[in-house]
């Protein structure tokens, strides 16, 4: 990153994921700025989620500090929710646990009602940010131009370009396409 | 949503107007087109532009003030469209008075455009609504609206005022509501051959 100097990264233990939060925030990182996961299930050791945290600290004008938190959590874990710490956090965490089906344990937004969709349509099912999701469209749409560089008419097929499959891309067993 | 109103008429006697009344109609409803913008993304700012001094689509006779679609006769539906809005244009549409025209401005919302294998956006609004013109552009340029326009301007120059070809055009349509957009999943293809997909 390029101001590299300003951002700090700390890599937490799940078990003290709330408590490492609410001392970033002690520590005068107040700004709660996003909260996401990364999809690492096809990492060589300790494969799962990676959720991450971004606060930053503007209590100083023209010196802005900010730190990642990031913390591994196997698949099926639920994580401890922060909603205590900030609670402008819910709103990420119903993001987090509907785009990647991640739970959040001790989630409280003041409603009661728990972790719920918050950005897909109604009726939606499964999980889109995760490696796994298929992205059916691509199956079930015919699409008349290139999906992938080089698949196009007018581009010239060098034949030795190496076919990265992406994931979400249906496999063959979809049918042909 | 199931009310069934008829469809509003003009008159007894302007089914059976002499061609030269349909006319002088025809060109009063052609240059009123009381407009009203479905922005849903990048699109929008073009057909904001369209609407400013430079192009000034009300010289065509394009009016973008209508205060809601109640009083619109034209739904430029320019953006991405994404299944959790598609019931509301649905619903937006519906509450417009017939005869009603859309037109589907840009790639995203004539077919998805660059997000078409997205897992929430909509392939193209034709899917929830019926599309007089399609402008096609990623986005397109505020002429090319101007061209939509004045293409949609002859197909309403071009029609009889009997309400019988309006009628079929929303036939497909009527019944649809709001709710019934939703879209479930997409599943794998049964290995024995047997199609399981819906939605």
């Amino acid at each position: 990153m390029a101001d590299a100097e300003t951002l700090e990264r700390r890599e937490v233990p799940l078990a003290d994921w709330a408590t490492a939060v609410a001392d970033a925030r002690d520590a005068a990182y107040t700004f709660f700025d996003w909260l996401t996961a990364v999809d690492e299930s096809d990492a060589e050791e300790n494969p799962g989620f990676d959720v991450v945290c971004h606060l930053m600290d503007g209590s100083t004008p023209g010196a802005l500090r900010r730190i990642l938190l990031r913390t591994r959590v196997p698949e099926g874990t639920a994580v401890p929710s922060i909603t205590g710490v900030f609670a402008g956090a819910a709103w990420h965490e119903r993001e987090t646990h509907e785009m990647f089906g991640i739970d959040f344990s001790g989630f409280d937004d003041g409603t009661g009602l728990g972790l719920r969709p918050l950005l897909l349509p109604d009726g939606f099912e499964g999980t889109p940010l995760r490696k796994s999701f298929v992205l059916a469209a691509r199956a079930s749409k015919p699409w008349p131009g290139a999906k992938e560089p080089g698949e196009g008419e007018h581009t010239k097929t060098t034949g030795g370009r190496r076919r990265v499959q992406a994931p979400g891309v249906p496999g063959p067993e979809w049918g042909p396409r | 949503m199931a009310v069934d109103l008829p469809m509003p008429r003009v008159g007894p006697a302007t089914d059976l107007a002499p061609r030269p009344i349909r006319v002088v109609l025809n060109w009063g409803r052609r240059y009123s087109l009381w407009v009203f913008n479905f922005g849903l993304a990048c699109c929008a700012i073009e057909f904001i532009a369209a609407s400013m001094a430079r192009h000034d689509f009300i010289r065509l006779g394009v009016i973008p003030f209508a205060p809601g679609p109640r009083q619109a006769d034209l739904m430029v539906v320019s953006g991405t469209v994404t299944d959790k809005m598609a019931p509301a244009v649905r619903r937006l549409y519906d509450q417009m008075p017939e005869p009603k025209y859309v037109i589907s401005f840009g790639a995203c919302s004539n077919s998805g455009g660059p997000y078409w294998d997205s897992y929430c956006v909509t392939k193209g609004v034709d899917t929830v609504v019926p599309v007089d013109v399609y402008v096609p552009g990623c986005p397109p340029r505020p002429e090319a609206l101007l061209q939509g326009i004045l293409r949609l301007q002859e197909k309403i120059a071009a029609e009889s005022l009997s309400t019988k070809g309006i009628r079929a055009k929303y036939a497909g349509h009527r019944r649809a509501s709001a709710g019934e957009l939703a879209r479930g999943l997409v599943r794998r293809p049964a290995t024995d051959g047997e199609a399981s997909t819906h939605g």
